[in-house]
This record gives structure tokens, sequence and C-alpha cells, in this order.
């Protein structure tokens, strides 16, 4: 309504948001136009302007049609809708209609069509993996990939133009912090959280009311609050996309988390990779400034909150506490040894707060439903919801948010759709480099805190990466060892040169070169990074290694024993060669970098196997799939039988 | 050191930065205290500006921010975020996401050390145009295999849309 | 706040038992007893940084029902009842893939090889380093550079790759200190070749006393020790021996 919003007391800002709300009631028609990630990449920005546009060329006509512009009909720009896969997806409120794929053309044909004459374009209508047929789904209520989420975390990332604090508002914004203002002490606030039995999503789940309540025992003037987002997970965007979607509901955490610990200063440290999270995070922090939301005097109550945005400088370790206060006085960010904790001596050795964006995100939730509304979802031990990035080989790739306890099963086959092209599953990863790889009979699992651990693997941050047959697990165990030689700050030995030794060995069987041997010396290895390392990096980086061996290793042997790598992956025990189908399309001779394909136009295609570099790129570009990959010499890609179904 | 020593240094320092950079950098170190606790903050200015961090430009952060030379360059090649080469006007990174390793981002990144004679994080192309580097996950993971093009995003990139997403930067 | 500075707390240490003062390290603690802990990044002058993980030990406590925790002994502080074993067969076993790891990484060091022999160990099981000198980053250089004041020294890079080095060859004023605090004498140096000191490729001259003629330092280190102290510079200007001299002179004209 108004940019220059002030607020002088709580009352004034229910006030106004009543006035908001009462002024949407008008609004009959709503368009969403996701600006996700995945959609941006796409040209959802585009797309919206082009709506926009034509919305206004159209203004007359939807007057008439008793589609005030502003007042009855509105276009947004919102976060990610979470369905990447359908992107860039367009929604319409409150009819639900989902439009996917769509294309800065079809823009004019949306608006003349869609929303002035009521007419469903068919062909941005979601085609469904979940029935084989391909039946078009109007709604995004009936797909099952939205029906089976419960959204708290999430609740306003796609709903929201993040941009825009009347929106928020709309969406009962401030509502939980103008309650704990105004009708719980600082001291009902922390029991609240306790009793909701929230645990840290950022990956170790220590309660969140506890560690509260620990950072204030702690008699010193200052106490810092840092929300972590520093989102370093390979393969996770929760956060992400809450920041970006959603920047005011995590300042309102941080709020509602300020007022209960008595915190006068306040940093979110988000990862450099996320320049629009930023971007979004510092337009809300300066709109919450002149709102007197932020800053001195927070509602005319005398509370003050500063909060500044720390840009991280590209160090996965800085995800680890101690190593992210360090970065933000300006150092190397190595981690200290947890003797001490941070809650005690953190930032500037003064009590710091440090929580996950989900974390935040889920307090004022809890505020204003109330805790044993939390606690009543998902198992009595890790209650709430968890939102997980679903990527990799799955058919549904993207955001979505379920109660814990829900089974992989549920989330890979279900909400999901299952594996792409119909492939078998062969593992899911959760927990990033910290977490493990779950083999097949590890579906039923319920997903939380304590089952995954005890599993050997870990709920983590909330990336979930799905693999099929294709996916070479030693390969994988490699690729987290590589990463995290990458991101080690390189303080303690085990840690630094006990990733360079696991790569070696780990590098000698994908080779062909590994003996049984190495094995033993992988596994006294691990064993010394877990116990003796300095941090949780250090600590946990075996875990991708361990937990490979343990469920896959019949694949580690047949690297070692037969030199074949079973999901055609590992270069050096591999060709590539063109079967009797090739239509001689020349296409796979054009890519070839290293013109190793001879053959002509409608004639059978031949690898030259001296000059071949394995790159896999005919592999990958052939249109009727007739390169065959040969490992341990068997043909190795073709879809075996037993396909595991839900 | 002694601080006549010290002034020296710096006035030699000082006169090869203008030379260099131009002042663009006079403006940033009014921008936060001028303490150590501002140091990342301050490299992260200098590079949006000069796309690199010179010797002579962490020269003067030292001096400006009053913190030992040698913990600069700590820093600077601490963080990934910096580089202490010069870059392309634009930078190819291409993610090495988990989720974009299972879907081949590896292969993305041979091909394009191939075509442009580049190795990763090492330079640029003799046109100055472009430099190629990994991320570990820009959290584009939906669309993965993802390349990102200063803030141009590339999703689902098989090797042979390379050529389009290449000839589409080389003319913008 | 504990009143009596040397507030005690009861531990045991391999079957010992022993009144510790609160605060200190268990590595503290273990040495002022006679009780020999390995450590290579320790330094009794310096903040405990527990990177080389040489100094892990086995701790319990009666009420953990045998449960026990791998420490680092140089940073966790003694408390009341607890046990601790610097010798258990994990404790050796964690110790000698360390020294195993270290091994691979500093073939050459006769410090390391030393150390890893004492372990059973006479050649690492791991891939060597390739041009391996014999720096095992346990920063100790860094830190007393630091200390000292002149922060010359700076670890670069990260991970497998960090490495030590002095980025601005101004800042360092030629004092030895990182030499010769090295444990691995990682850091080669040269004294009176044609009279000067060389080190971090850099030359320096040398001030000499105008008594004995003995070496003292640079004349940086001298500026720089003498801006840092608020002593007068004459101070310095003496070498050990001339001034062990004056002292016994002074206190031979005072009447105690």
């Amino acid at each position: 309504m108004s940019a220059a919003l002030s607020f002088k007391n709580p009352e004034a800002l229910l006030a106004y948001a009543e006035k908001v709300k009462k002024y949407r009631q008008q609004r009959t028609m709503e368009i969403r136009v996701c600006a996700g990630p995945g959609c941006i990449a796409r040209g959802g920005r585009e797309i919206f302007s082009a709506i926009k546009a034509t919305i206004e060329k159209n203004k007359k006509e939807l007057k008439k049609k008793n589609l005030e512009v502003g007042v009855k009909f509105e276009a947004k720009c919102t976060g990610c809708h979470g369905l990447c896969e359908a992107g860039p997806v367009v929604t319409f409120e409150p009819s639900k209609l989902f439009y996917s794929k769509v294309k800065i053309k079809d823009a004019e044909e949306i608006v003349e069509k869609t929303v002035l004459n009521d007419e469903i374009i068919k062909r941005l209508l979601f085609k469904s993996c979940d029935s084989r047929g391909g039946d078009l789904i109007k709604k995004y209520t009936d797909i099952r990939f939205y029906a089976l989420q419960t959204k708290v975390a999430l609740r306003n990332v796609g709903v929201v133009d993040p941009s825009n604090l009347d929106d928020f508002i709309a969406e009962d914004g401030f509502k939980a912090f103008v309650k704990a203002l105004t009708e719980m002490s600082p001291d009902d606030v922390i029991e609240e959280i306790e009793k909701s039995g929230l645990r840290g999503r950022g990956g170790a789940g220590f309660s969140t009311g506890k560690k509260w309540r620990s950072a204030k025992r702690v008699k010193q003037d200052r106490v810092w609050i840092i929300c972590n987002g520093d989102e370093g997970d390979p393969g996770a965007f929760m956060d992400r996309a809450i920041m970006e979607g959603d920047p005011y509901s995590v300042i309102e955490g941080l709020l509602i988390g300020a007022y209960a610990l008595g915190a006068t200063d306040g940093f979110i440290y988000v990862r450099h990779e996320y320049p629009l999270a930023v971007k979004h995070l510092q337009m809300a922090i300066n709109t919450l400034e002149k709102a007197g939301l932020l800053g001195k005097n927070i509602l005319g109550t005398g509370m003050t909150f500063n909060l500044k945005i720390s840009r991280g400088g590209g160090a996965f370790v800085c995800g680890e506490s101690s190593a992210l206060m360090r970065s933000l006085e300006g150092k190397v960010g190595e981690p200290r040894a947890k003797y001490i904790r941070s809650v005690e001596k953190g930032l500037l050795d003064q009590p710091t707060v440090l929580n996950n964006v989900e974390t935040f995100t889920c307090v004022p939730a809890i505020i204003d439903k109330g805790s044993s509304w939390f606690a009543s979802i998902g198992p009595k031990s890790s209650t709430g919801t968890k939102a997980f990035s679903l990527v990799g080989k799955v058919k549904n790739t993207g955001l979505v948010e379920v109660p814990m306890g829900r089974t992989l099963r549920e989330i890979i086959f279900d909400i999901g759709g299952g594996i792409i092209d119909d492939r078998p599953f062969k593992a899911v990863q959760t927990g990033g480099p910290s977490g493990g790889c779950l083999p097949v009979d590890k579906l039923d699992l319920p997903v939380d805190f304590d089952t995954l651990s005890r599993a050997g693997a870990m709920m983590g941050s909330g990336g979930m990466i799905v693999m099929d047959d294709r996916t070479c697990m030693v390969d994988i165990a490699d690729y987290f060892i590589r990463f995290l030689i990458g991101e080690s700050c390189g303080k303690c030995v085990p840690c630094r040169e006990g990733l360079r030794q696991v790569h070696e060995l780990l590098d000698r069987i994908i080779r062909g070169d590994g003996e049984l041997d190495d094995l033993k010396k992988i596994d006294r290895l691990c064993h010394t990074m877990e116990v003796a390392s300095l941090c949780a990096l250090g600590k946990s980086a075996p875990y991708p290694v361990t937990s490979t061996i343990k469920y896959f290793r019949d694949e580690y042997m047949a690297h070692i024993e037969e030199k074949k790598c079973p999901a055609g992956v590992c270069k050096s025990l591999v060709k590539y060669d063109i079967n009797k189908d090739c239509i001689g399309c020349l296409i796979c001779k054009k890519q070839c970098p290293v013109d190793a394909i001879s053959g002509e136009n409608k004639k059978l295609h031949v690898i030259d196997q001296d000059k071949c570099i394995v790159c896999g790129i005919c592999y990958e570009v052939c249109p009727v799939d007739t390169v065959d990959i040969i490992s341990g010499g068997e043909i190795v890609n073709r879809r075996e039988l037993e396909v595991v179904n839900p | 050191m002694n601080s006549e020593t010290k002034t020296k240094a710096s006035k030699k320092k000082a006169a090869v930065l203008k030379s260099d950079t131009n002042g663009k950098l006079d403006q940033i170190f009014d921008l936060y205290p001028r303490e150590e606790d501002s140091l990342i903050m301050i490299l992260q200015e200098v590079q949006d500006r000069l796309n690199w961090l010179p010797p002579e430009a962490l020269d003067r952060v030292a001096d400006e921010l009053n913190v030992p030379r040698a913990r600069v360059q700590g820093v600077a090649t601490f963080y990934r975020a910096f580089s202490l080469e010069p870059r392309g006007e634009k930078v190819i990174k291409v993610c090495l996401g988990t989720a974009c390793h299972v879907r081949g981002a590896q292969i993305l990144v041979d091909e394009l050390e191939r075509r442009l004679d580049l190795k990763v994080s090492h330079g640029c192309t003799k046109d100055g145009r472009f430099s190629l580097e990994t991320v570990n996950c820009v959290g584009a993971c939906a669309m993965a295999p993802a390349i990102v093009v200063n803030e141009n995003y590339y999703a689902n990139v098989k090797p042979d849309k390379l050529d389009k997403m290449l000839k589409k930067e080389q003319q913008s | 706040m504990p009143k009596d500075r040397s507030e005690k707390v009861r531990v045991t240490i391999d079957g010992r038992s022993i009144d510790a003062e609160k605060g200190k390290s268990i590595l503290e603690v273990a040495r002022e007893c006679g009780i020999e802990i390995p450590s290579l990044c320790y330094h009794p002058g310096l903040e405990s940084f527990g990177a080389c993980r040489l100094c892990v030990v086995e701790i319990t406590k009666p009420g953990w029902e045998g449960w026990k925790k791998l420490v680092t002994s140089c940073l966790y502080p003694v408390e009341e009842e607890l046990i601790i074993d610097t010798r258990s067969e994990e404790v050796r076993e964690n110790r000698s893939v360390v020294l195993d790891l270290l091994l691979a990484r500093v073939p050459e060091s006769d410090v390391i090889r030393q150390l890893a022999a004492e372990y059973g160990i006479h050649d690492t099981s791991y891939t060597k380093r390739e041009d391996a000198d014999t720096c095992i980053m346990c920063t100790i250089c860094v830190r007393v550079c630091d200390a000292i004041g002149a922060n010359a020294i700076a670890t670069l890079s990260r991970g497998p790759d960090k490495y030590v080095d002095v980025p601005d060859k101004d800042a360092c004023i030629g004092c030895l200190a990182c030499a010769l605090s090295c444990p691995t004498n990682a850091i080669p140096f040269e004294e009176f070749v044609n009279g000067k000191r060389k080190i971090w490729g850099r030359e320096f001259d040398l001030v000499y006393d105008e008594i004995s003629h003995e070496p003292i330092g640079t004349p940086e280190q001298i500026d720089h020790f003498a801006e840092k102290s608020g002593l007068p510079k004459e101070y310095f200007l003496k070498s050990d021996k001339v001034r062990k001299k004056e002292t016994a002179v002074t206190f031979a004209r005072v009447q105690f």
C-alpha cells in the first residue's frame, strides 16, 4: 500500500495488518510466477515481465471483466514453488490452477485466455508422472508432489512476493513477534520453543530451546544471535529458497530469538554463492529498519536489535559454528575444539546463539500456533516438519517439506514420483558430505534425526540425492572425499592428511589398481579421522566412504577383483561401443571432441578405441541410445529387469 | 618494523596502487569500521570492483585496516570467493554439487577445459573473455547439471548445448 | 570464580592419583608429574592449538559407566574425578595412524621418523608426498611470530595445500624465533655468510656487541624489541654474556 511504513507500537502494526487483509479480500484473482532458482534459469523473470506487460496493455479490458489491477487482480513474482522439474511455473489463486514449463511467448495467451476468459490452456498443464498414461492435472493441490506435503518452514515460499512487506503481513507476518512482545516474557518464549521439541535444522539436531536457555544462563552483558545461512552441503538448497523467497520470516524468527535472549546484535551469515538471498534479505532489513521493526526502540517498546548480513567468503567449513564465528571476525575460518561451547564463548568470546535458517523460520510458526501444535507433528523425538531438496535421478526434482517420520520411500517414490526413466533405484544420499548412502533395503526407514544416524547416514540439513544403477558408489565416495579435500581448512592432521590418503586409495581402486588390503587401510584411516579430527567436518568426513563400503561392498569388490565398474562410470575401467542399432545420424561423430568416431550418414558408426578418451559425450548425445558402456567385458548400461517399485 | 621503514614501504605501495586501479578503491574503506573484523567484507568489495585481488590492493587493505599483510594474504587465499589471479570478463562456473555430479557435470568441465584451452581456476582465455571455475554446489540442484556464467544460469546442460551457451555469452 | 588461584581438582592419570590445578590442561598436568605425552604443535609459551592430534588421550569418569572418549590433552581442561589413560590401545592406535600420516607428509624428517619408530612404524603405509619438505603445519612459527608482534608469517591456502610463508618479506625482522621454535627444523636459515643472516629469502645485517664482539641480532629485530618493550634500545645492544657480567657487577654493589 504505502512505501514508507512505520509502526510506532504493536497495536499500530496489528491494525495495519487488519487493513491490508481487508483490502486484499477484494482480490478475486492472483497470478504467482515462480522466481525460484530453477525457474529463473529457465526464464521465470522474463515471463513475469511479459505477463506484467500484457496486463498493462489489457488494463481496460480487465477492468471491464471486474478484474481491476491492484485491487481485484494482481500478478506477482514469488520464491520457489517447489516442483522445479515443471518450471517455469505459473499458478493462479484462488483457483489453484497450475501451469508448467511456461515460455515467454505464452504470456499473452495466459492473460487473454486464462485471465480474461477463464479458459484453460491445455498444453501448459502438468503431465503427471504418477500415472503412466500421463494425466493432465489442473490444480496443484491435485498433484501428488504437493498433496503429500505439509508446509511450515516453507509456508510463505512461493506464496509471497519477497520484496513486499504487505504480502508478508497479509500472511500473518509479525503476528507471532507481536504476540511474544506483548503477551509473553522472554522466558515464556524459550519455554514454548523448548516444549515444541524443535531441534536445529542445520544437521546436528540440538534442541533449540535448550541452546537458548544455556546461552541465557551465562552471565554476560552481551549475547549474539547468528543465523547460519552458509548452506554448504552439495545437493541442498532449502535455506536458499527460504532466504530468497521469504526473507521476512527468517528475520521474524531472529527478532523473536533476540527478544527471548536479550540480544541487541545479530548477523545473518549467507554464503557468497547466494547473491539473490543477500539482495532480498538486505531489502527486507532496510524496509524493517524504516518500519520500526529493526534498530532502536522496536515498535516503541524500547527493544533494540541491529541485524547485519555477512557474506561468506566461500568455505564449506564455515558452516561449522566455531569456524563461522572466526570468519565473522575477519579471520581464516579454522574451527576451534569445542570443549568450551559457543553459547558460552562464541563470537568475540561472548555468548553466542547460532541457529540455521530453517530453524529460525519455524520459530514464528511455533509462537503463533503453539508448541503443542508443532509437537503433534512427527514422532516425539523429532517433532515438526523438515524441508528437503529432492534431487539427483528422481522424476520430480524440487523442494519438499514433510512431517518428520515419513519414510524415504514415501519421499522418493510418492512425492518424487520414482526414478528417472524408471531405472532401478540404487541409493539415496542424505546429509551431504557428513552423511551417508542408504541402499534399497533402507527405503522404509522413517526420516528423522535419530533413525538415519543409526543407519550410518544422517538427516543433515536436508539434501536428498537419489541415485540409480548408473551411479557408481566408489565414485560417489571419492566425489565426497574430493569435495572435502577442497573444503578442509587444513588445520588438523587426521583431516588434512587423512583425506589426501583416502583419496589416493580410492583413486587406485577406481583406476583398477586396487587391492583388498586397500580397503583395510581405508577402514583404519576412517576410524582415526572419525575419533581424532578436530571438528565435525573431519569427524564426519569418513561417513560417505564407510557407508558405501558397508552397503555396497560388492561394488568395491567388482572394482578390485574383476576390474569392473558395474555402473559404467569409472573411466579407466570402461569403454564405449556403438551397437548395430545405430541409425547413422552423425550426431555423436560431430560432438566427439577427439574425432574418434567414423561413419557416414545412415551407416553404422564406429569408435576408434585408440583415439577415444572415454569422455562419454557420444553416450550422452545419442538420440536412439545405441552407445553401449562396456566394463569387465560386459555391457553395463542396459537396464536391469528388476525395477524397484513403490 | 620501525616507523620509518613502515612509512617508506606504504608510500611505495600507494604509488603503485594509484597507477593500477585508478582510485576505484578510495570509497570502500569508509563503508565498514577500519578493523580486522571488516577484512573479509572489504576484500569482497575490492573484488567486486576489480574482479580479482591484485597484490597492491592487498597491500592497501592491510594498511587501511591496520591488519598485518601476512594475515590479509592468509584470508585472501583461504576463502574461495577470492581470486588472486586476473579473471576473464565472464566467469564460467560449473557446479560440481552432488546432484550435478551424478548427472554428469565432470564431462562438462573436461569439455570446457578443452574448448577454451583453459584449466579450472587458472587464468583466462587469450581474449580475456572467459575464465573457468568449478563450484561446490550453487544450490540449483533441481536443474542439474547447472552452469552459471556471471549471473546467468544454464539448466540441464548437456555437452552438445555448450556451443550454444558459449556463443551466447561471447556475443552479449 | 575461584577465590584461591590454585584451586585443585583430583584426577587420575595412568592410575596415579594427582591433585591438579584447575584450569590447566591434561597435557600440562601430566608433564608436571613426569608423565610424557607426545606432542608436536604444543608450545608452552603459546595458546594451545590442537592441530597435530598426537597428544590425544582417553578419558572417562566414574559415572560414565565405562564409556570412554578420545580428547586432545593440550586443550582439554582437567576436571574433578577425571580418569585419564595416556597409553591405552585406542590412544596408541590413533597416534600410530597420525604418525604414519605425518611420515607420508614428511618422509625426510628425522624427528618424525624417530617418533614413528617408537610406535613401530619404519616406513609409511601411505603415499609419500612428492618434493616433500619437513614442515608438518603445526603453525608454531606463525603463532610465535604473532606473539612477538612481527606478524610476518601466515598460513596460506587451505586443506592439504596449506603452507606457511612470509608474504611480505619487509615484515620479517630476522629474529629466528620461528626457525628455532620449529619442532621439525623445517625453516632453513644461514648465519655468518659474509657476516649476514639469511632467512625467508631475505638477507639481514648483524649487530655485534661492542665489548664482546658477539653477534646479537639484526637491526630490525633490535628496533622491534625496543619499540614493543618500551626499554631503551641500548639494552638490546648487549650480548647475553655481557649483560650477565654487568648484572653480576651490579649485584656485587648492592648490599642485601
